[in-house]
């Protein structure tokens, strides 16, 4: 069972590493909708994907890769913890 | 026959006053709504002091009150300049400086990023939404626009040749460039899709690029010129191909227009079936080079649309454009980027001056009223490229050159083979090397830099800097990005930072990008 806390610090970290300190970008609350302000382009979609894969043991379909899902540190959460319980 | 872009807009909503005219975040505007829209904006900004050819820019993501905005510009008779709501603020400060605009129409967020020292230049701003109570400097509500005559535009002497509008693009020396673009420029680029693509008030465009983008001209203005309905897709939706497949789907798109990238996203990612793509049309594309064998997979999901590359860069909008010939498809390796419009003369001129022959090499160069006049306030640049057509003796004509070498084949078609210059395209963007290598140069730490372009099949090219430092471990690559992001959009900040000791030189002592790039290749 993946906790719930330690999957948030992991997503944020791994969205601030990859995406947002390159671009000049320090912070970022967990609200934060990170499409907007290109902290995250296309590509960077794909590689946040490949992360959650690998990280949480999930699989991802490319129909649930929508702006809803994806939209920010939290909807990314949900995301992963829906996954995880199936 | 139009002369003026808003005439476009202006006979549409006489004839399909109903009709929606453009769609955007779930609102969208009828005919007679943008056209009364943009002759309210218009007088506003009358009132406001913009008259002929004054520059007045648009700062803020795409909404329908960007189309009002642009057609309420030219109804003033002013020059609109759509700025990047995405770049970083010191580049937006330097456009806004750089072609003195003094009104600009933003929202609350965007002008919020403006240096003081901006804020400064401007005599007022127009909001799409509400200033707050109290807010410092001259804010005007969109809701004022109601207060101005909606009947009729204010009377206006525009002409074709007068501007209408400035886009920026990349410039090699560290500032981005303004590019001018006439009515008349703009128009004869419309008038040719207008009959080539034969585009009709039943069609539904999508617009895929940004509106500083010029790809974004023909989905505004022919949707106008047709009296059918744009629908703009904002950058949130873009990013996301199974919710770009759905829309297109939904809203039923009939002409697409987009950078291959754009297309490569969906058909790698959005579960494309036929079905999908079936109420389009027509699909073009421009901005990149479509990797074969990505063409023939979209040829095969949309067997019923026809497929456009269009070629041209900023200055000349669309030039040549090659209509795909599917029988061809299975056998061709390259793609053309085929003949020149109507209404353009392009032709490939070799280094000794002769126009090249057939297999021969040369550097295309395009003449005719679609050729920009050059480069805002920048007459030396603006003198290299736009230059005297040699091939005319007798009379002074100009000619653009397009920096793009270019064969001509036994097919009677033009085929891109690279650059002269250090300009790329990554994802369709126009970028000026030279641009990134300032930006890094800029840093205190840096002593030299040199940035390259990576071949990449989706995405064209990813950038690589290597660079040499003042003091060695003194910065990381991140340092490095950071800096990048305050000088240049997020699209040229370089992915990859290397650091060298010294750099290699020629033996002109220049950098020698050259070695650079076989050493950073064989690496990878």
């Amino acid at each position: 069972m993946i906790q719930t806390t330690e999957a948030k610090d992991q997503i944020r970290q791994y969205v601030l590493d990859e995406f947002a300190k390159t671009k000049g970008i320090n912070q970022i609350t967990d609200q934060e909708i990170l499409t907007k302000n290109g902290i995250m382009d296309s590509m960077g979609i794909f590689r946040l994907v490949a992360f959650l894969e690998d990280t949480f043991k999930i699989r991802v379909g490319d129909e649930e890769i929508t702006h809803d899902n994806l939209e920010s540190v939290d909807a990314i959460e949900r995301l992963v913890i829906a996954k995880s319980k199936k | 026959m139009a002369y003026v872009l808003q005439q476009l807009l202006s006979r549409s909503a006489k004839k399909y006053p109903g009709k929606e005219a453009v769609w955007a975040r779930g609102r969208s505007l009828t005919y007679r709504e943008l056209e009364q829209r943009s002759n309210q904006l218009a007088h506003l900004l009358r009132e406001q002091g913009v008259g002929k050819g004054d520059r007045v820019g648009l700062f803020f993501p795409k909404c329908v009150e960007s189309i009002v905005s642009m057609l309420g510009v030219l109804k003033a008779g002013g020059v609109y300049v759509p700025l990047d709501p995405q770049a970083p603020a010191d580049r937006v400060c330097y456009i806004i400086g750089n072609c003195g605009i003094r009104v600009l129409i933003t929202n609350q967020e965007k002008r919020q990023a403006l240096s003081p020292e901006t804020l400064e230049l401007l005599d007022c701003c127009i909001s799409t939404d509400q200033p707050e109570n109290g807010n410092s400097g001259r804010m005007i509500p969109w809701s004022d626009l109601a207060e101005f005559p909606a009947d009729r535009a204010p009377n206006g002497t525009s002409i074709e040749t007068d501007i209408a509008y400035i886009l920026y693009t990349s410039g090699s020396t560290g500032r981005p460039k303004g590019v001018m673009l006439s009515h008349q420029n703009a128009l004869t680029f419309v008038e040719w899709c207008a009959e080539e693509f034969q585009v009709r008030s039943g069609d539904k465009l999508s617009n895929h690029a940004p509106l500083h983008f010029d790809l974004s001209v023909f989905d505004v203005y022919n949707a106008l010129e047709a009296g059918a309905t744009v629908y703009l897709i904002t950058e949130e939706l873009a990013l996301f191909p199974t919710s770009l497949a759905a829309f297109i789907q939904e809203k039923q798109i009939t002409i697409w227009y987009s950078v291959p990238s754009a297309l490569m996203l969906l058909l790698l990612h959005a579960r494309l079936t036929p079905e999908k793509l079936a109420s389009l049309r027509t699909i073009l594309f421009a901005g990149e080079v479509f990797p074969m064998k990505y063409l023939r997979q979209l040829a095969e999901m949309a067997p019923q649309a026809d497929l456009y590359n269009l070629y041209g860069p900023t200055e000349t909008n669309v030039c040549t454009y090659y209509k795909v010939e599917r029988e061809r498809l299975a056998s061709m390796d390259k793609l053309p980027i085929g003949i020149a419009c109507a209404n353009t003369d392009a032709f490939a001129v070799t280094d000794d001056g002769r126009i090249a022959r057939v297999g021969e090499s040369g550097e295309l160069c395009v003449r005719g009223p679609a050729v920009t006049y050059g480069y805002w306030a920048d007459v030396e640049k603006t003198r290299k490229m736009v230059v005297p057509n040699h091939f005319q003796e007798n009379f002074e004509e100009k000619m653009y050159r397009t920096g793009d070498l270019v064969t001509v084949n036994e097919d009677g078609n033009f085929y891109f083979q690279g650059r002269r210059d250090s300009m790329i395209k990554s994802r369709g963007y126009r970028i000026e090397l030279g641009e990134i290598e300032s930006a890094l140069l800029s840093h205190p730490g840096v002593k030299e830099a040199a940035v390259l372009a990576i071949p990449d099949e989706v995405v064209g090219n990813r950038i690589r800097a290597v660079i040499s430092l003042n003091v060695a471990d003194s910065l990381k690559p991140l340092d490095l990005q950071q800096h990048c992001s305050t000088k240049v959009p997020k699209y040229m900040i370089p992915e990859f930072i290397d650091f060298h000791g010294e750099l290699p030189k020629t033996s002109t002592g220049k950098i020698d990008r050259v070695k650079l790039k076989e050493e950073t290749m064989a690496v990878r």
